[in-house]
């Protein structure tokens, strides 16, 4: 007990000093991998399979806002509106680059399963498939080494929060976070799209029975996740530069806060992001950095073995 | 560009076999006949000039070229000197028999190389037993200048120099004592951070280590990138005013931005692993790079008389010619060596070498009895302004 006690007391110690500035990050970090989780759950929601090249839409989305950075940029140091307008500006083109390799993904690698009635396991391998093909075509298109993005502004401390200071890149990540995963769940919840992908995500075939066109609202779904993972890959581009790996991780990580949220519960998707942020963050008070995918991994088991639908439930086709 | 690299290695290769086949002034024909003319010594080269390492051999073999030429074309040397080359592909399994080779030249007098440790390891019984110097440019495992060869020396600082050199350098020289450590978890890191931590606590300072594994980002490791932000708050907290990072150039790109992200101010070092202008390329913002400090045995070359005779010489450039700098002074110490000798023999040139001092591009060149240089032999770069400049010695 003594030795663990003082262990534990030094620790707390450290977290007390640390905690806010460990929070912020974590949050920071909550917020992408919410933004990412929250396209595994919405397609998820409309056809059951995991998308798992939906780490290489983010990997788009961050390319696509680097080569608008750098045709922007330059060597210049934009201030003011110009700034605001470039992260507008590159989020939009992340988005929009992240959709389209959605769009692309769903044409290409589902549709044609689907016309089939292909088995599940054929999702997977076709999934898999794509990503590999994606991420080696970006490696060998924009080379195998990171790139760092120019920045629209001087990252610097906005204020102070408990003693923790307050990055400007981490304001832009909770600004854009906060917006998008609002909206989206207001879309979700409140419009004509929204109604279709909850009817689908409920029954299909009785959706399609009342008019939805279901080929349309699978179509829209990709389009919608896919937009916010290559938002988020843009964010976080912007903090760490691009390089042809940088969707592995987090999207694993995005992965697992959605099944930690409840897959299929888009609720559960931000808040398993944010969960999982922090709580990595946090970890390293108790155990070095190395441990940090092990402390991710382990929450998750922990979770799936006392609450297997994760902490929100698997409601699927419902926004909360 | 390849093949012109190869045609001119092809001339120097065959010009060296045109003279070992054709022993025009040779030691033992000195006194004879011709008594103007001066004798022709051959110094020899073992590295990898074909394979995989090619680059690195071709680097090197320039440069001996390079201070042979300078040696001929100086009137008042009392001899001339030619070169041989020994192609030992950089593989310990053929390296023997190149220094057989060597061995049977009845002409050479000494070696510069071999060019990497395991060959060297292969090849010095034979150099040993035919008391021929060996001044190997490059091969850097410790245990080489332990193993009994007095005729084994090197103008590089060996593996285990780098850590505590660099530990010193931060604590003693810019007097900074509070240290923060991390390694990426690689065998390269893990060790070099170690080493650093070591000296750096035996000179006075605090320490502390931590281990943030490289990135699937980078494909030195299968972690986040995520995990840069809580490892940089971390170095912050510490309040450490300076941070050693060991490990490779991507992942301490993406550490130095979650550095800047996190407010550090205080100085970052790290190794050679991170000596590359891919970091600069790779850190995001592209300004948390500068004020780097990068240390490395190697040497650049500054000296614009020698880039410029070099390129001319190999169509490359020497800024990027690693190990072309120190092979240039290897060679040139063996020159010194002959020089200071009236009667020059193979034995009598390594007993030359132990006591020779001379100031060489890289260096001063002055062997320790092991055949290590002595003194500090590790350099230190700073990224200045999105490009690598090098400071000098530490």
């Amino acid at each position: 007990m003594g030795a663990f006690g003082h262990y534990l007391t030094g620790h707390l110690a450290t977290l007390r000093l640390e905690f806010w500035s460990l929070f912020v990050g974590g949050v920071a970090n909550g917020f992408l991998y919410g933004m990412i989780a929250v396209g595994y759950t919405l397609v998820y929601g409309v056809l059951r399979l995991i998308n798992f090249a939906h780490s290489e839409i983010f990997m788009s989305g961050g390319f696509g806002g680097y080569f608008v950075m750098k045709a922007l940029i330059g060597s210049s140091v934009p201030s003011g509106m110009a700034t605001v307008g470039l992260i507008v500006l590159g989020i939009v083109v992340g988005g929009t680059v992240g959709a389209l390799v959605a769009t692309l993904l769903e044409r290409v690698a589902y549709r044609p399963l689907r016309r089939r009635n292909a088995p599940k396991l054929a999702y997977l391998i076709s999934a898999i498939g794509a990503s590999y093909f994606l991420f080696n075509l970006a490696g060998k298109e924009f080379g195998r080494y990171s790139l760092s993005m120019p920045q629209p502004y001087i990252n610097h401390p906005v204020f102070t929060i408990f003693g923790a200071t307050v990055q400007l890149y981490y304001i832009v990540i909770f600004i854009a976070g906060v917006v998008m995963l609002f909206s989206l769940d207001r879309v979700v919840a409140t419009t004509k799209l929204g109604r279709s992908i909850r009817a689908v995500a409920q029954d299909a075939e009785t959706a399609s029975l009342m008019g939805v066109n279901i080929d349309r609202t699978i179509a829209l779904t990709f389009i919608v996740g896919g937009a916010l993972g290559g938002a988020a890959g843009f964010l976080f581009g912007l903090g760490t530069g691009v390089v042809y790996t940088m969707g592995f991780v987090p999207a694993l990580k995005a992965f697992t806060a959605a099944v930690l949220g409840g897959i299929g519960n888009l609720r559960g998707a931000m808040i398993g992001g944010l969960l999982l942020g922090v709580a990595e963050s946090l970890s390293v008070v108790f155990v070095q950095a190395a441990y940090i995918d092990v402390v991710a991994f382990g929450i998750l088991v922990a979770v799936l073995l006392f609450r297997p639908t994760g902490i929100l439930g698997e409601r699927l086709g419902r926004a909360a | 560009m390849k093949l012109r690299l190869n045609k001119t290695v092809a001339a120097v290769a065959s010009s060296a076999l045109l003279l070992m086949a054709v022993p025009v002034v040779g030691i033992a024909s000195a006194s004879g006949a011709a008594t103007k003319a001066k004798p022709t010594y051959t110094i020899g080269y073992e590295g990898p000039l074909s394979g995989g390492n090619q680059q690195l051999g071709l680097n090197m073999v320039f440069a001996v070229q390079l201070a042979v030429n300078q040696a001929n074309a100086n009137r008042k040397l009392p001899f001339k000197l030619k070169l041989a080359t020994y192609d030992d592909q950089g593989d310990p399994t053929i390296s023997p028999t190149q220094a057989q080779a060597a061995v049977a030249n009845k002409h050479l007098v000494a070696i510069v190389g071999p060019a990497f440790s395991g060959a060297t390891a292969a090849a010095e019984p034979f150099y040993h037993a035919a008391h021929i110097a060996t001044v190997s440019p490059s091969a850097t495992r410790v245990s080489l200048a332990t193993s009994g060869w007095n005729n084994f020396f090197r103008v590089v600082a060996d593996d285990g120099v780098q850590g505590p050199a660099d530990a010193d350098y931060l604590v003693k020289s810019k007097g900074l004592k509070s240290v923060y450590v991390v390694d990426d978890g690689t065998s390269y890191g893990s060790g070099l951070a170690q080493a650093v931590a070591l000296q750096a606590k035996s000179d006075g300072a605090t320490v502390v280590s931590a281990t943030v594994p490289g990135t699937s980002q980078c494909q030195n490791g299968t972690a986040s990138a995520t995990e840069y932000s809580a490892a940089a708050t971390q170095a912050v907290a510490s309040k450490a005013t300076a941070l050693f990072y060991g490990g490779y150039y991507c992942d301490l790109g993406l550490f130095l931005g979650a550095l800047s992200s996190a407010g550090y101010t205080g100085s970052v070092m790290s190794g050679d692993g991170a000596l590359s202008p891919a970091l600069i390329q790779g850190t995001t913002p592209a300004s948390a790079a500068n004020g780097v400090l990068l240390t490395c045995a190697c040497a650049s070359s500054s000296n614009a008389k020698f880039n410029s005779a070099y390129k001319l010489l190999s169509h490359f450039s020497a800024a990027n010619a690693t190990y072309a700098p120190e092979s240039y002074d290897a060679a040139n110490a063996i020159i010194n060596a002959i020089k200071s000798l009236k009667k020059v023999t193979r034995p009598g040139i390594v007993a030359a070498l132990h006591k020779l001092t001379y100031v060489g591009m890289t260096k001063k060149i002055k062997f320790q009895s092991d055949g290590n240089i002595a003194g500090s032999a590790i350099f230190v770069n700073q990224v200045k302004s999105g490009s690598i400049v090098q400071l000098g010695l530490e």
